[in-house]
């Protein structure tokens, strides 16, 4: 059973006046405040990222790292997995001891516990992305590390410890490139989870290229290395991974690969793999369902901006921001390119709807990383969340049009197809300045909205309360796989409550390099109740769930049609 | 008189070029033909300046210590403000550079690329509106500027003012009817208003123009995927693709050769330019000279520094220093056709005939469409007295390529040599009525009617 605390509001005069006008007019969605306070410094959380420089600018530090948000002991609240860095060449030791990947139990009330060294799993490899989930279906969620350098998969014991099994799975994933953003997905409907992997850039210290600004020593862009192709492994169902690569058609694609998601973008049933990729055409690998893919980007629109151009690109997420039941796409980019926000034309293509829909607002001097949809005021519609930092940490000595440390964005969907940037009016936590990277998403309190976990690149992470005071009602699922995969990733549920229908899928691995969002969430506005939740499940049947009480989480497992709290 | 401009564009290393010019002259495009070294794969010491970053620094400061002379010397000018601006901002200092700017337009406020330059920083901030402002001061004191209506549809686009953005793109076009670049975006807005055929359109007409316009093929095959017209669709993507290919390959080429030194060089030598070019402006030559002869040691491969010297010695008549400057030029540019006029004028001018007439037949050759090779031989003709008739066939030739009061002059002096008066006289109307204010024109015309 889940735990559930509901947060006490004290209502003001005018959001009681809000929420008399949402009794009187179901339907009609508000568009509240969002406030999103910086509680960082009272979760007990020390984590430092390291991204392991030492002045010599390899080509890695600028793109570390990711995190995860997920329930690693399955006691009813998120709990946080940073990825860190590790010393490079010409780094000296720290007196310390070695940087690791850090994972902190939440012990609700907003504090946290680090339990790396309990738990066995303060990875000492340089890294970059993580993805968390359970491949080997017993019920606690795994954790794959994609590094620079030997990947790790870190089984889940269920006991609070975990034990790398990597070698024996198979899935090291032998140097010599830099690792990105990793998903878990069911690529072919077999009930296990299987593991896409994606590369950076090939990289060795004997190719280190070092390069300057107007004078002023800078990181190499990644055109000058070269690009590789990412992996994917197939899950054999008995704790081993067989590399599927080329047969699959995934190998054959080189890029620089950053952020990933798989999603199904067409509604067909099976998974497709989006990779966003610095500098070059992003990916889109559509599954035939047969564990083959044709990688069909530039048909589709997804390579390129609406103009045919290509981005830096960095994080991608996906979520249906005007609830027509078609997942949309976000990728955030480089310094002078909007982050682009992708309509979803029912499958057939990925339209940049960026101008138009205000979607890159502020985006335009920064360089973005994390990103997703998330209904932070629950009024039936998504925000979107941008996490900002440039990769240059000198960059204002020779362009102060930006800077290395930068505010992040918040833009509010405004319901009626567009969005604006209430960075500025959205709390102290909006007003944090760091280099950030990686950012997840979750409601870590369990008050039915979702938070935000941010991993800054050298600094401490932001962790953010969503305390927006006037919120609209919720529900939150928890999917639980009998025959298909036991977190229902690749699931798709669909809410249904009153004239708003929301769609949602199950992701292992998005936005940049991170995982979060194990569970779905649905922001419900005025509605006070939800009619019917459809779940399909990837390669399963569906289920169908009615008439349920909102401002609950709820599990649904496989094969019934009772719910879980 | 002298008319500075400044002229800012994006790199995508998010800096800024920003140049000055002279617009009265004619002056040859002198894009550099640089050996370009890679980027080292070598790690420096830490916290070393490296010689590239000594450099670097060194010419910065070197600059700033020249625009900070300029402004104690030409105190009533506002060119070295400018200057130092642009400094600044290429520097990537543009909150200094603006202030610099804005100073400089207290001086003197119609600098319609001043206002440029202005709004392309507000607009690499994201600064929208500030940026249309901008556009919109240089649209008012030169209303026919390219680029500005490009410029506001840009930050309206940005603004999601989209219908607005067309209008400025409408108006550009008027101004611009052979930019490919705004009809490809007006294209673009229209396939965002879902108005297929007017996307179409435009994306048609910048392909006209840009045979080769990657995005306008983009553009094509989405409006074509759009309209359900699927074989026309896979043709423009086939384009699409293969010009990106292209595109990548170069990108890519150029990133690999890109040199940071070459750039702050040549950033370097265009202020010294610039300054030699004021000193030039006022008579004091000898300045002049030494800030132009520094420009060309910092950019040995720069040849718009080497063809300002020309200019300076042309001025100064020494003609000897001009002719060896030119085959710098020419070494640098083997391909450039007014090196080799102006050699030719020198030559001309020392009376070497034959080598003034290589040099011609070189000028035409690389540049058979321009009538200027054509005249000047002519012109060397009537001066050598030889080759009469061939003096004036050239000069017809130039006067058809160019109808213009100088060739006009020319093919009158050559019919007046040939005997031919009445053809003369006629050649020498048609001079004084494209340019009635000038007296030597109307002398020889009048002298010619004495005869008649």
């Amino acid at each position: 059973m889940q735990k559930l605390k509901t947060k006490n509001l004290k209502l003001k005069t005018n959001e009681v006046a809000i929420i008399a006008l949402l009794v009187i007019l179901p339907g009609v969605r508000a568009h509240g405040e969002i406030i999103l306070t910086d509680v960082t410094k009272q979760t007990g959380i020390t984590f430092v990222h390291t991204d392991g420089s030492s002045g010599n600018r390899f080509i890695m530090e600028t793109v570390t790292a990711g995190l995860a948000l997920f329930d690693y002991d399955n006691d009813g609240d998120i709990d946080i997995y940073f990825v860190n860095g590790a010393p490079l060449k010409g780094t000296p030791p720290s007196r310390d001891g070695p940087p690791k990947n850090a994972l902190y139990r939440n012990d609700g009330g907003w504090k946290f516990t680090d339990v790396t060294e309990q738990a066995g799993v303060g990875d000492t490899g340089y890294g970059l992305g993580v993805a968390v989930g359970d491949y080997d279906n017993d019920g606690y969620q795994d954790i794959y590390l994609n590094n620079f350098g030997l990947n790790v998969l870190y089984h889940n014991n269920g006991d609070g410890t975990f034990t790398d099994v990597t070698k024996q799975a198979g899935v090291e994933d032998s140097p010599p490139h830099v690792g990105a953003g990793t998903c878990f997905f069911d690529m072919d409907k077999d009930g296990d989870l299987d593991l896409f992997v994606s590369h950076y850039l090939e990289f060795s210290y004997d190719k280190h290229v070092t390069t300057t600004t107007m004078g002023i020593p800078v990181y190499a862009n990644p055109r000058f290395y070269k690009p590789v192709p990412n992996v994917l492994y197939r899950n054999n169902g008995d704790g081993t991974f067989t590399d599927v690569s080329l047969e699959s058609g995934i190998g054959k694609h080189a890029g620089y690969g950053m952020g990933t998601v798989c999603a199904d973008y067409d509604n067909d049933g099976d998974t497709d793999i989006f990779v966003a990729n610095d500098v070059s055409e992003n990916f889109l690998f559509k599954n035939d369902g047969k564990v083959k893919f044709e990688e069909v980007g530039v048909e589709t629109g997804f390579a390129y901006d609406g103009q045919g151009d290509e981005q830096g690109s960095m994080g991608v997420d996906c979520g249906d921001y005007d609830n027509d039941g078609w997942l949309d796409f976000y990728v955030t980019s480089y310094q002078h390119q909007l982050a682009t926000l992708y309509r979803n034309i029912e499958g057939d293509a990925l339209e940049d709807v960026t101008l138009a829909t205000g979607a890159g607002a502020g985006t335009l001097p920064h360089v973005t990383w994390g990103n997703s949809f998330v209904d932070f005021d629950n009024d039936g519609d998504r925000d979107i969340f941008v996490a900002c930092g440039h990769l240059q940490d000198n960059v204002e000595l020779y362009d102060d049009t930006t800077s290395y440390y930068a505010q992040n964005i918040l833009l509010m969907n405004t319901g009626d197809g567009k969005f604006i940037d209430v960075s500025a009016t959205s709390g102290d936590g909006m007003k944090v300045k760091l280099s950030s990277r990686g950012a997840g998403f979750d409601d870590l309190d369990n008050d039915g909205d979702v938070d935000v976990v941010i991993l800054n690149s050298r600094r401490e992470p932001t962790i953010l309360r969503n305390d927006s005071p006037a919120k609209g009602h919720w529900l939150q699922v928890c999917l639980k796989g009998t025959k298909t995969n036991r977190d229902g990733v690749g699931a798709r549920v669909k809410v249904t409550a009153g004239n708003l229908v929301l769609v949602d899928e199950v992701h292992s691995g998005r936005g940049y390099q991170s995982h979060y969002g194990s569970r779905l969430y649905f922001g419900l506005g005025s509605r006070t109740k939800v009619d019917r939740i459809e779940v399909r499940w990837i390669g399963g049947g569906v289920d169908v769930f009615e008439n349920i009480a909102v401002d609950q989480l709820v599990t649904l497992t496989e094969g019934s049609s009772k719910m879980g709290r | 008189m002298i008319v500075w401009l400044v002229a800012a564009s994006f790199l995508w290393e998010s800096s800024f070029v920003v140049a000055a010019q002279e617009t009265q002259k004619a002056k040859p495009s002198s894009k550099p033909t640089t050996q370009q070294s890679p980027p080292k794969q070598v790690t420096p010491a830490k916290g070393v300046q490296g010689p590239l970053e000594q450099e670097a620094a060194s010419l910065k400061k070197e600059e700033i210590e020249l625009a900070k002379k300029l402004m104690l010397e030409f105190p009533d000018s506002n060119v070295p403000i400018v200057l130092m601006g642009n400094i600044q901002v290429r520097h990537g200092n543009t909150a200094e550079g603006l202030e610099l700017w804005k100073k400089a337009l207290q001086l003197n406020p119609r600098q319609a690329n001043v206002y440029n330059g202005m709004a392309w920083v507000a607009m690499s901030k994201g600064q929208y509106q500030e940026a249309i402002n901008h556009w919109q001061k240089v649209l008012q004191i030169q209303p026919k500027m390219s680029g500005a209506h490009v410029g506001i549809a840009r930050a309206l686009m940005a603004l999601g003012k989209q219908i607005e953005a067309i209008g400025e793109l409408e108006e550009e076009n008027k101004i611009s009817p052979k930019s490919g670049f705004s009809f490809y975006l007006l294209g673009h807005q229209y396939l965002q208003q879902k108005d297929y055929d007017k996307a179409k359109k435009n994306y048609e007409a910048a392909v006209a123009v840009e045979p080769n316009n990657t995005n306008a093929y983009y553009g094509l095959y989405t409006v074509y995927t759009r309209l359900n017209q699927p074989k026309k669709a896979e043709q423009f993507l086939a384009s699409f693709k293969k010009l990106k290919a292209e595109d990548m390959k170069v990108l890519k080429d150029r990133n690999d050769a890109y040199s940071d030194l070459l750039t702050v060089r040549k950033g370097a030598a265009e202020t010294y330019v610039t300054a030699g070019r004021l000193y030039l402006e006022s008579g004091r030559f000898q300045d002049a000279e030494a800030l132009l002869k520094r420009a060309t040691a910092i950019d040995p491969n720069d040849t718009e520094c080497l063809e300002w010297l020309v200019t300076l010695y042309q001025t100064t008549n020494r003609v000897m220093d001009a002719l060896q400057i030119c085959k710098k030029i020419i070494k640098l540019e083997p391909e450039d056709p007014v090196a080799y006029l102006n050699m030719g004028l020198f030559y001309a001018r020392l009376q070497r005939t034959a080598e003034a007439e290589e040099s011609f037949f070189k000028a035409i050759k690389l540049a058979p469409e321009k009538s200027d090779g054509y005249r000047e031989l002519a012109k060397l003709y009537l001066k050598s007295d030889i080759k009469l008739q061939e003096a004036k066939n050239l000069a017809e030739k130039a006067v058809k390529l160019g109808p213009t009061a100088v060739n006009y002059m020319a093919l009158s002096r050559t019919c007046d040599k040939n005997g031919d008066t009445a053809g003369a006289i006629s050649a020498a109307k048609q001079a004084v009525e494209l340019e009635p204010s000038n007296p030597i024109y109307q002398q020889i015309y009048q002298a010619l009617q004495k005869r008649k």
